[in-house]
């Protein structure tokens, strides 16, 4: 009787009550595995990196640039440029929240405690992007501000108000936050650190390069709807080369790839066994 | 008793001193086994092949299927060769993979604590890893870009389009620059993934950092030392300087002897990087 009466009340637990348990479990294994803040500090090394190289090397050989590499500079996407790095460490981020948990085996743990499994997975993407996001949009503005101060005269540079560059900056962050958490459904749906890391590689750069060998049209406009290159023109000024799509369809072309990846997470973390 | 100590100590002072020769066929052996069961080396070199394979078939029949609406600025730079050995580029990345698993694979279960306490001389399992993956990788890279070119090619003759074949001035040794450069991938790849201390993460991450995100940020440089006098030697541009006919000859492009050069430098010194590293860590 004594046993029953102990396990009535836990069936009578809100449901706030209980999302915010997961949402602190969930925090305390993110914050204390080392490769977390360790990527985000890499990560905030490259953007800032890349912004003072690209844009300092862009300013000292600008008088020897071609009139037309001058017409379709850039100054936003050079400063950015570093993100092709920089999604490396937070795709790779993304995967390791869930594969790390599946290869210690902490997993069982983690379902034993809350078997409410997409609840879990919920709030373990929930944790990841609204750190993620914070941290990139905090990074992408001093990267920009560093990136204009070395783009000085004659070299074109851009100010924040200008039509577009704020759009674009916060497309830096989103942009990064998105490709890291196709990393974490990805993470759930493949379960192994090397595989899902190939497989978020694959698709966010490796794709890319394979269609461009390609001479038809077919590959360059199939390109154009890779989760990189269109999730890479929210980060971009000006729509580089045949690409069409703008900041925000670009990105919703991504954000779709996304949403893909989480359905069938969100199916899948249900009926394997852990 | 006294007889059984002798013997002891007989076999005993008989075990401390094997010939270098039996070690080093001891090596060999314990890490043949090792590579030949781990589930990767069969997943990645099959898919390597049909990845390559297919992509290089896909890009020389939609060649060969668009060739009539191509301009005619595009025709006159149509080089068979290079359209074909394209691949390359993109299979890489699989040798990458395959180099660094072998080494990460070992790490990650622990093994590597076997493997050193059975062969205390670290120089030499390293040494005996890096041969038995490279002959691997050489092989399978040959057979992926043979294979290649040579149905590559048929597909481009099918279409009455520019082709060449293997006995054609400059195509076997380009073809060889092919092979070799994924051979050396492969050895980065195993090299890169010991001075990381067996991470899987960290290892692939690494090999497509190097692969496919250096040419991205170095393609923003202008024309400058950087890129005259660095961006040549990324393993990325050694690798076009060895296998495609016309690398061009801008900045960026080493010649073939000093892309042969820079290919070996770049493997004996990660080489030796890899093993003082694994001497001077506790695995």
């Amino acid at each position: 009787m004594s046993a029953q009466a102990g396990t009535v009340p836990r069936r009578n637990i809100s449901l706030d009550s209980r999302l915010r348990a997961t949402w602190l479990s969930e925090w305390i294994k993110f914050r204390s595995v080392r490769s977390g803040p360790l990527n985000l500090l890499v990560t905030a090394a490259i953007m800032l990196f890349g912004a003072w190289l690209l844009d300092s090397q862009s300013r000292g050989g600008w008088a020897a640039m071609s009139p037309n590499a001058r017409a379709t500079f850039d100054p936003v996407a050079t400063t950015f440029q570093a993100i092709a790095l920089a999604q490396l460490f937070i795709g790779a981020l993304g995967v390791m929240t869930v594969t790390g948990e599946y290869s210690s085996g902490l997993i069982r743990g983690t379902f034993l405690a809350t078997p409410q499994r997409i609840q879990v997975l919920a709030m373990k993407a929930l944790v990841f992007a609204l750190v993620v996001w914070a941290w990139c949009t905090a990074l992408s503005f001093p990267a920009f501000f560093l990136g204009q101060s070395l783009l000085s005269s004659p070299a074109e540079h851009v100010g924040i108000g200008d039509p577009g560059v704020l759009t674009a900056v916060f497309g830096a962050g989103l942009y990064l936050t998105c490709i890291g958490l196709l990393g974490l459904f990805i993470g759930v749906l493949v379960r192994r650190t090397p595989a899902a890391l190939a497989a978020l590689f694959g698709l966010v750069a490796v794709l890319p390069a394979a269609l461009a060998l390609l001479p038809s049209k077919i590959g360059s406009q199939l390109g154009e709807y890779l989760p990189g290159n269109a999730g890479g023109q929210a980060w971009h000024l000006l729509p580089g080369g045949a690409y069409t799509l703008g900041h925000w369809e670009g990105l919703g072309v991504l954000a779709a790839y996304v949403a893909a990846a989480a359905l069938a997470a969100f199916a899948l973390i249900k009926r394997r066994d852990a | 008793m006294a007889h059984t100590m002798a013997a002891l100590s007989k076999s005993s002072a008989g075990h401390t001193r094997p010939t270098g020769y039996r070690r080093a066929r001891a090596a060999f052996a314990s890490e043949w086994i090792k590579l030949r069961s781990l589930r990767s080396m069969l997943v990645l070199p099959l898919l390597a092949v049909v990845v390559c394979i297919g992509l290089a078939d896909l890009v020389c029949s939609n060649y060969a299927a668009n060739w009539k609406h191509l301009d005619a600025v595009r025709k006159a730079s149509f080089v068979p060769f290079d359209t074909n050995i394209g691949f390359v580029v993109i299979g890489a990345i699989f040798l990458g993979m395959l180099g660094a698993l072998v080494v990460t694979n070992e790490y990650g279960r622990g093994l590597i604590r076997t493997t050193l306490m059975a062969t205390p001389q670290r120089g030499l399992v390293l040494a005996a890893k890096a041969v038995l993956t490279g002959l691997v990788a050489f092989t399978v890279s040959a057979v992926i870009c043979f294979t290649a070119i040579l149905t590559g090619q048929a597909l481009l003759a099918g279409g009455h389009l520019p082709h060449v074949s293997l006995g054609d001035p400059g195509v076997l040794s380009h073809l060889l620059g092919a092979v070799c450069y994924m051979t050396a991938v492969a050895l980065i790849g195993l090299f890169g993934a010991v001075l990381l201390r067996g991470s899987a993460a960290a290892a692939i991450s690494g090999v497509f950092a190097v692969l496919f995100v250096l040419p991205v940020l170095t393609s923003g440089l202008p024309d400058d030392f950087l890129k005259r006098d660095l961006v040549p030697y990324l393993p990325v541009n050694l690798g076009g300087a060895l296998y495609f006919t016309h690398p061009g000859h801008g900045p960026g492009v080493a010649g073939t002897g000093a892309a042969v050069v820079a290919t070996a430098a770049w493997i004996l010194v990660l080489g030796v990087a890899a093993a003082l590293s694994l001497r001077g860590h506790d695995a």
